[in-house]
C-alpha cells in the first residue's frame, strides 16, 4: 500500500513542524502550507489522501479553504479534517456547513491525530 | 542530534514573541483609533495562535490565561462587546501578562500568580457584561479545563452493541465515508452488518450521491458507547444514529445509559427529525450538563452556508493586510518624505518672506500642509517602527546567566517592551543594553552577604524600563545596590590621570567618571562584565547613535543608568552652531557639554595647536571653521563658544564656533549619495530656510586633532604638559 | 455476447455519477462487470450497483460481477453486501432474491 500524504494547513509554524514531526514518525508524507491560498496552490500540483487545515489563519482562513476544496468536483471525497483550538458550536458547524470532514481540537494529541486521519482516509 | 521536539518549543516561543508583538501593536491601533477590522482579527489571532501552541505543549497556566483573552477578544471581534479605552485598558495589561506567562514559560520561571488571576477576575467582569449582550460565555467552563480529555464514565458494556445508523448525503458530501465508519467499528470487535437497502430509489430516478441506505450493526466488543461514538465522531451530525446496548431493557428511560456523557469535544447534535422512534429510548447521548442542542434544520444549514460563504468573502476582502517590502523601497521613502519635509519647510519660509499674512488662505492652506506633511513623515517612519520587545525579550536569560555567574539573586523587572523604535536603532541598542544590565548586576548589586548585613531584600532587583521622552526613546537600567562608590571611582580616576588629585566634583560628575575609557573600579576584571569591555565602549556605540548614557547614583540605595536615544537614524538631534558665517550641525549626542574657555585655561602645544585644562587634565581644542578649510586665522578661543565633545574611542576635543543657535532635528541626507564624501563632514540637511547645513563628522574632527598633536593621545599630553 | 463495464479502481463519492451514468446508457442489456481493478469502494458507488442490480432486475436482463478484486470483495463484505447482490442471473427469473 503506498504512503498516505498529508496536505497540512497551518500558519503557525510551531505547530507545522509539530505536524510534520508527529506525522512523519506515524508513516505519512507530509506536505505543508501556510494558509488557505497557499495550501490551493499546493492543491493544484498534487493531491494528497488527507487534509489537515488550521481554522483562524490570514489571507484565507479554513473555513474558505474547505469550501474551495469542495468547490472542486475531484476533490470532494478529499477528507478534510480541521484541527484547531476553537471549541464553539457555531464554528464547528460553520466548518462543517463547508464541507470539512472532521473536527479536532488542539492541543492534539499526536495519537489521535494519526487515528482521525486513518478513520477517515480509506 | 537536536532534539526536535525542542526545536518545535524554541520556534514556537519565537513565534509568541512575534505574535505579542502583534498583538501589542494591534491593541494600541484599537486604542488609539486607527484599527481596522482585519486589526481586531489579527489581534485575535494571535491570542488563539499562541493558545494552540500552548496546548502542544503542555503549558496549561498560559493556555488558560490565553483562552480567557480570547473569549473576550472573540466578543470584540463578533460585536457583543464594544472595546471601549477601559476594556482596550484591561486587553493592553492582559498582553503583559500574557508576554510575562510565554516569558516564563520559555525559562521554566516563575509566573506572578497574583497577578495573573486579577487579570482574571477583571476578564470575568468584562465577558459578564458582554455575556448580558451576546451569547451566553461558555468561558469559564472553557477556562476550567475544556482541554482536559475527559473519558467518558460509561461503564464497560457487557457483550453486544446494536448500532443503527443512516447517514445522510451530507456525511459523504464532506468526504466521510461508510465503509471506512465499519472498519473502525470491526477494530473494536466483532461485528456483523445487516444493510437496509429499503429506501433504494429505481436507478434512473436515484441521485448517484444522494443516499439511501441504513446499516444495523450488532457489535460484540468491551467497549464502552464512548468508544463507538468516537467512531462516530465526525459524522454524528450527518447521520441519524442510534445505539443500544443490548443487554440493557428495551424501553429504558433516557439517560441512565448515558448519564454524565460529557467527553464528547466532537459532538454534533442530531436534528430530531432524523432520530428513528426505535432508537428514541436510549439514543441521542445528548449530555446532560451540555449545552442545549442546537437544532440544525436544512434551512439553516442553508443559511449557514451562505453566512460561511459571505464570510469568506469578507474575509478575502479583509485578510490581504501585510506586505513584505524590500527595505529599500522604505528607506527610499523616508528619503523622499525628507525632502518634502524641507520642502514645506522652504515653501513657508518663502511664504512668510513674501509679506502673506497668517490669516490669509494661503498661510492656513499651509499650515494644512505642514500638517500633512509631519504625518506623512510620522507614518512612514512607523512603518520601521518595532516595539523593544524583542531586544528586551533577550534579557530575563541574560540575567539568570549573570545571577548565577555572579551568585546573586536576581529579579528582573522590565516595562514599556512595546516601546517602539526605528527597527535600526533596535538593532543597535542590544549590546549597550546587555552591557548595562551586566553592569547593573555585577557591579550595582552587593553580594547577598553584603545586602543581608545591611538589611536589603536577598534578592536584587534590576529593573529596565523604555519609553518615549521629547521625541527620543529613553531606556534605563536601575538596580537596588549600593549606587557608586564614589570615593573608589575618584581615587581610581586620580590614579589614572583622568582628574587632578584636586579637582572639584560634583557626585553626579564623579558618577560619570565610569564612561572614561579603561575605568573599572571592579579590583580584577570579571567574567561577566567583561574582559576590558568597560562602559566608556557603551558610552561609545550610543554616542555612534546619535545617543546618550549618564548615571545616577544615590549610595546604599541604588544606580540608574539612562540611555537616550533618537528614535530613528534617519533624523538627528543636533545642535546648529555657526563657524564664520557658515552654519553647521553638531551631533547633540556628541556633545558633553559647553563651555565658555577662559584664557587662562588655553594653553598653545604646538604652532596651531591649542590645548584646555580642564578638570586636572587637558583636552586639544579645535577652530571647526578652521579645520574645514573656512578660513586661515584661528579663531580667539575667549571670543568662542566651545562644546566639548566626544569621539569614537572615548577621545575628547574641544569645538570652537562663533555661536549656538540652539537645538533643532534635522533630516539626514546623505553627502556621499548627493554630492561626495567631504573629509570632516557627516552628512547634510537642509534648513528651514532653504540653505544647506553640514553636519559635523565629530569622530573625524577630533582624530585630526589627534594627528595633528603627532599622534600623541590626551594622556600623552596630559603626561608632558602636566604641571 | 454482452456488454462489459470495467469498474474503475477508486469508487468514492466522485465516482459515483460517473458510475450511475455508466449503468443508465447500458439498461436494456445483459451486462457483466469487471471489478478486477477495483482498490476502494464507498457506499455510494455500492448504491449505484445496488440499484443497477434492481435494474436489471426489473428489465429481466443479466448481470454479471466478474472477477471481483481482493478490496472489491472485502469491503463489500464489510458493507453488509454480497456479490450475489449485485448480480443477476435472467435465467432464473421469477425468484426472490433476498435484498
Amino acid at each position: 500500500m503506498s504512503t498516505t500524504t498529508v496536505l497540512t494547513v497551518d500558519d503557525s509554524r510551531a505547530m507545522r513542524d509539530m505536524l510534520r514531526h508527529s506525522l512523519a514518525a506515524a508513516g505519512f508524507r507530509v506536505i505543508q502550507a501556510e494558509d488557505g491560498l497557499h495550501g490551493l496552490e499546493m492543491l493544484a500540483e498534487e493531491m494528497p489522501d488527507v487534509i489537515v487545515t488550521d481554522i483562524n489563519m490570514p489571507r484565507m482562513d479554513g473555513f474558505g479553504f474547505i469550501e474551495a476544496v469542495r468547490k472542486d468536483e475531484t476533490r470532494k471525497a478529499l477528507p478534510v479534517l480541521v484541527l484547531t483550538t476553537e471549541v464553539d458550536v457555531e464554528k464547528k458547524n460553520r466548518a462543517r456547513a463547508a464541507g470539512a470532514t472532521g473536527w479536532i481540537v488542539k492541543p492534539f494529541d499526536p495519537v489521535k491525530l494519526v487515528d482521525a486521519i486513518r478513520r477517515v482516509s480509506a | 542530534m537536536e532534539d526536535p521536539m525542542a526545536a518545535i518549543r524554541e520556534t514556537f516561543f519565537q513565534e509568541c514573541e512575534e505574535q505579542l508583538a502583534e498583538l501589542e501593536s494591534g491593541l494600541i491601533a484599537m486604542e488609539n483609533g486607527s484599527a481596522e477590522v482585519e486589526t481586531v482579527n489579527a489581534v485575535f489571532r494571535a491570542v488563539h495562535s499562541m493558545k494552540g501552541g500552548a496546548g502542544i505543549f503542555s503549558l496549561d497556566a498560559l493556555v488558560r490565561f490565553a483562552h480567557v483573552f480570547e473569549t473576550a477578544l472573540d466578543k470584540v471581534r463578533s460585536g457583543t462587546l464594544v472595546a471601549t479605552p477601559a476594556v482596550l485598558s484591561v486587553f493592553l495589561r492582559a498582553a503583559d501578562v500574557l508576554a510575562d506567562l510565554v516569558r516564563a514559560a520559555r525559562e521554566n520561571g516563575k509566573v506572578d500568580e497574583a497577578r495573573t488571576s486579577a487579570m482574571v477576575a477583571e476578564f470575568d467582569q468584562i465577558n459578564e457584561i458582554a455575556g448580558g449582550v451576546g451569547p451566553a460565555p461558555q468561558s469559564s467552563a472553557a477556562a476550567g479545563g475544556v482541554f482536559e480529555e475527559d473519558p467518558a464514565p460509561d461503564s464497560v458494556a457487557r457483550s453486544c452493541w446494536e448500532i443503527n445508523y443512516t447517514p445522510r448525503a451530507e456525511l459523504y458530501a464532506k468526504a466521510n465515508e461508510t465503509a471506512i465508519l465499519l472498519r473502525e467499528l470491526r477494530r473494536l470487535g466483532e461485528i456483523e452488518v445487516r444493510l437496509d437497502t429499503s429506501l433504494l430509489p429505481e436507478l434512473s430516478e436515484m441521485d448517484p450521491e444522494g443516499s439511501y441506505l441504513s446499516w444495523h450493526i450488532k457489535l460484540k466488543a468491551d467497549c464502552n458507547e464512548a468508544d463507538i461514538r468516537h467512531v462516530f465522531e465526525f459524522v454524528e451530525d450527518d447521520c441519524a444514529l442510534s445505539i443500544t446496548p443490548p443487554d440493557e431493557p428495551q424501553g429504558l428511560i433516557p439517560g441512565t445509559v448515558i448519564t454524565g456523557d460529557n467527553g464528547f469535544k466532537f459532538e454534533f447534535f442530531p436534528p430530531p427529525e432524523m432520530e428513528e422512534p426505535e432508537a428514541e429510548p436510549v439514543a441521542q447521548a445528548v449530555p446532560a450538563t451540555a449545552p442545549q442542542p442546537q437544532v440544525i434544520q436544512p434551512s439553516m444549514v442553508k443559511s449557514q452556508a451562505v453566512e460561511a460563504i459571505a464570510a469568506k468573502a469578507e474575509s478575502a476582502a479583509a485578510a490581504p493586510v501585510t506586505i513584505r517590502v524590500d527595505l529599500d523601497r522604505v528607506d527610499r521613502m523616508i528619503d523622499l518624505v525628507g525632502e518634502l519635509v524641507i520642502n514645506e519647510a522652504m515653501l513657508s519660509q518663502r511664504v512668510l518672506e513674501a509679506g502673506i499674512t497668517r490669516a490669509s488662505g494661503v498661510a492656513m492652506a499651509l499650515e494644512e500642509l505642514e500638517h500633512l506633511t509631519r504625518e506623512i513623515q510620522d507614518s512612514v517612519m512607523a512603518i520601521r517602527a518595532q516595539p523593544v520587545r524583542s531586544v528586551f525579550q533577550r534579557m530575563p536569560r541574560l540575567v539568570r546567566e549573570v545571577a548565577a555567574q555572579t551568585g546573586k539573586q536576581v529579579r528582573l523587572i522590565m516595562e514599556g517592551e512595546n516601546t517602539e523604535v526605528d527597527k535600526t536603532v533596535i538593532e543597535r541598542i542590544a549590546d549597550p543594553l546587555t552591557h548595562m544590565i551586566r553592569n547593573a548586576i555585577d557591579h550595582g548589586l552587593e553580594s547577598t552577604e553584603t545586602r543581608i548585613e545591611s538589611g536589603k531584600p536577598v534578592e536584587g532587583t534590576v529593573k529596565l524600563t523604555a519609553l518615549h521622552r521629547s521625541g527620543r526613546i529613553v531606556l534605563e537600567v536601575s538596580d537596588d545596590g549600593g549606587g557608586i562608590n564614589r570615593a573608589r571611582v575618584k581615587q581610581k580616576a586620580v590614579e589614572n590621570g583622568v582628574i587632578a588629585p584636586d579637582a572639584q566634583l560634583t557626585d553626579d560628575e564623579i558618577d560619570n567618571l565610569i564612561f572614561l575609557p579603561g575605568f573599572s573600579t571592579a579590583a580584577k576584571v570579571s567574567d561577566i562584565s567583561g574582559r576590558g569591555v568597560g562602559m566608556d565602549v557603551v558610552r561609545q556605540s550610543v554616542a555612534a547613535l546619535g545617543g546618550r548614557i549618564s548615571i545616577s547614583s544615590r549610595p546604599g540605595q541604588g544606580s540608574i543608568f539612562t540611555l537616550s536615544l533618537p528614535l530613528t537614524l534617519a533624523v538627528l538631534d543636533g545642535m546648529v552652531v555657526s563657524a564664520r558665517g557658515h552654519t553647521l550641525i553638531i551631533p547633540l549626542g556628541a556633545i558633553v557639554e559647553t563651555l565658555k574657555p577662559r584664557a587662562a585655561d588655553v594653553f598653545p602645544l604646538d604652532r596651531d595647536l591649542n590645548v584646555l585644562a580642564l578638570r586636572g587634565g587637558y583636552v586639544p581644542m579645535v577652530d571647526v571653521a578652521a579645520s574645514l578649510g573656512y578660513c586661515d586665522q584661528f579663531i580667539e578661543p575667549e571670543q568662542s563658544v566651545a562644546l566639548l565633545v566626544e569621539g569614537e574611542g572615548g577621545v575628547r576635543a574641544v569645538l570652537l564656533v562663533d555661536a549656538i543657535h540652539g537645538q533643532r532635528q534635522v533630516v539626514i541626507k546623505s553627502l556621499e549619495a548627493n554630492y561626495r564624501a567631504v573629509p570632516g563632514i557627516a552628512a547634510a540637511t537642509v534648513m528651514g530656510d532653504g540653505r544647506v547645513a553640514l553636519i559635523l563628522d565629530v569622530d573625524a574632527v577630533v582624530r585630526n586633532a589627534r594627528s595633528e598633536t603627532g599622534g600623541r593621545t590626551p594622556e600623552a599630553l596630559i603626561l608632558a604638559e602636566a604641571p | 455476447m454482452s456488454n462489459a463495464l470495467e469498474l474503475p479502481s477508486i469508487l468514492d463519492l466522485v465516482a459515483a455519477p460517473t458510475l450511475h451514468e455508466a449503468f443508465i446508457n447500458r439498461r436494456g442489456e445483459a451486462l457483466a462487470v469487471d471489478a478486477g481493478g477495483v482498490q476502494r469502494l464507498g457506499a455510494q458507488c455500492l448504491q449505484v450497483l445496488l440499484a443497477a442490480r434492481a435494474a436489471w432486475v426489473a428489465d429481466g436482463h443479466t448481470l454479471q460481477l466478474e472477477n471481483p478484486s481482493e478490496e472489491f470483495f472485502t469491503t463489500l463484505e464489510l458493507l453488509g453486501a454480497a456479490p450475489e447482490d449485485l448480480t443477476h442471473d435472467a435465467k432464473y427469473d421469477g425468484k426472490e432474491i433476498a435484498a
